[in-house]
């Protein structure tokens, strides 16, 4: 949980237009939760850092909001909520790589041993394409997190990566086209 | 279909049925809406401590459309002002350049003469 103080959206000193900044962002928590969750989970592997992402990133949307829809031009927010949950994880590893007591290996965003195994139901594909996914470099693992578990579709990531489409297109077809490579060479 | 494409379809089938969205505990919502709940009082909190410290007379005085008035028709005093010393200087000035005029017009003439 982040110590930085937080602060309610401006708003002006209009208490209306404060008010109808936090229903939004109330609408806004309620239909992305599950989405910054199970990104952050996907990201870090566990329950336990999975809250804590989630939670220091609706805090931080909440500090930002009235921009980011102000910015937005009336453009979905879920990318720029993923982008802000991508940033954390990203520290999140980097502050993990820096400590001298954790070995490096263990850095690895989705460990061998991950909760997932509950809905792998002993399917050996399904356990040996998530351990493939760990192999992707991270932009290519992110894509796929954000398009099979999220649904996004390629703006929506391409927003939240703060790549082109055309990109993100290539990117998303290189990460399928690697696991498929894995895939085969393994099978 | 190409053997490719078989492929192809095979691992994003399978993509889709291991990542599938994970639902956050239910403690987490608590956890999410409890911080909220306190930084908003906080919020309402630091509100009122703030307009606590403004004097009602403070506020009437703030809210008085009059005292907006005041600095407007000061401002203006002071621009009249300033236009009337630039006037005074101006005639100043041309008074002098005339009375300079006058006097190199004398000394022509006696010269001449």
């Amino acid at each position: 949980m982040s110590e930085e103080p937080e602060s309610a959206p401006a708003a002006g000193a209009d208490p209306a237009a404060k008010a109808e900044l936090d229903r939004a962002f109330s609408d806004l928590y309620r239909a992305h939760l599950r989405d910054v969750y199970s990104y952050s989970y996907y990201r870090v592997g566990n329950h336990h850092d999975a809250e804590d992402l989630t939670e220091q990133a609706f805090l931080q949307a909440y500090r930002h909001f009235e921009r980011a829809r102000r910015e937005s031009n009336g453009r979905p927010l879920r990318p720029w909520l993923i982008r802000i949950a991508h940033n954390l994880a990203s520290n999140y590893h980097r502050d993990r790589a820096r400590r001298p007591q954790t070995p490096l290996e263990s850095t690895d965003p989705i460990p061998a041993k991950h909760g997932t195994e509950a809905l792998v139901e002993g399917r050996e594909e399904l356990r040996e394409v998530m351990a493939n996914l760990e192999h992707l470099p991270t932009d290519r693992r992110e894509a796929l997190i954000m398009r099979f578990a999220l649904g996004m579709d390629n703006r929506e990531i391409a927003r939240a990566l703060g790549r082109t489409d055309g990109a993100t297109k290539v990117l998303i077809h290189r990460a399928i086209k690697q696991l498929e490579e894995e895939m085969n060479r393994d099978g | 279909m190409a053997e490719g494409d078989a492929a192809r379809i095979d691992v994003e089938g399978l993509l889709a049925d291991a990542l599938r969205p994970i639902e956050p505990p239910e403690r987490l919502s608590g956890r999410i809406e409890e911080t909220f709940s306190k930084i908003t009082q906080a919020a309402a909190d630091e509100l009122s401590s703030w307009a606590d410290e403004l004097s009602e007379s403070e506020l009437q005085s703030l809210r008085d459309p009059r005292n907006w008035v005041r600095p407007v028709v000061a401002v203006g005093a002071g621009g009249l002002a300033t236009g009337a010393l630039v006037v005074l200087e101006m005639r100043r000035r041309g008074r002098t350049r005339a009375r300079r005029g006058f006097r190199n017009i004398a000394g022509d003439l006696r010269s001449r003469l």
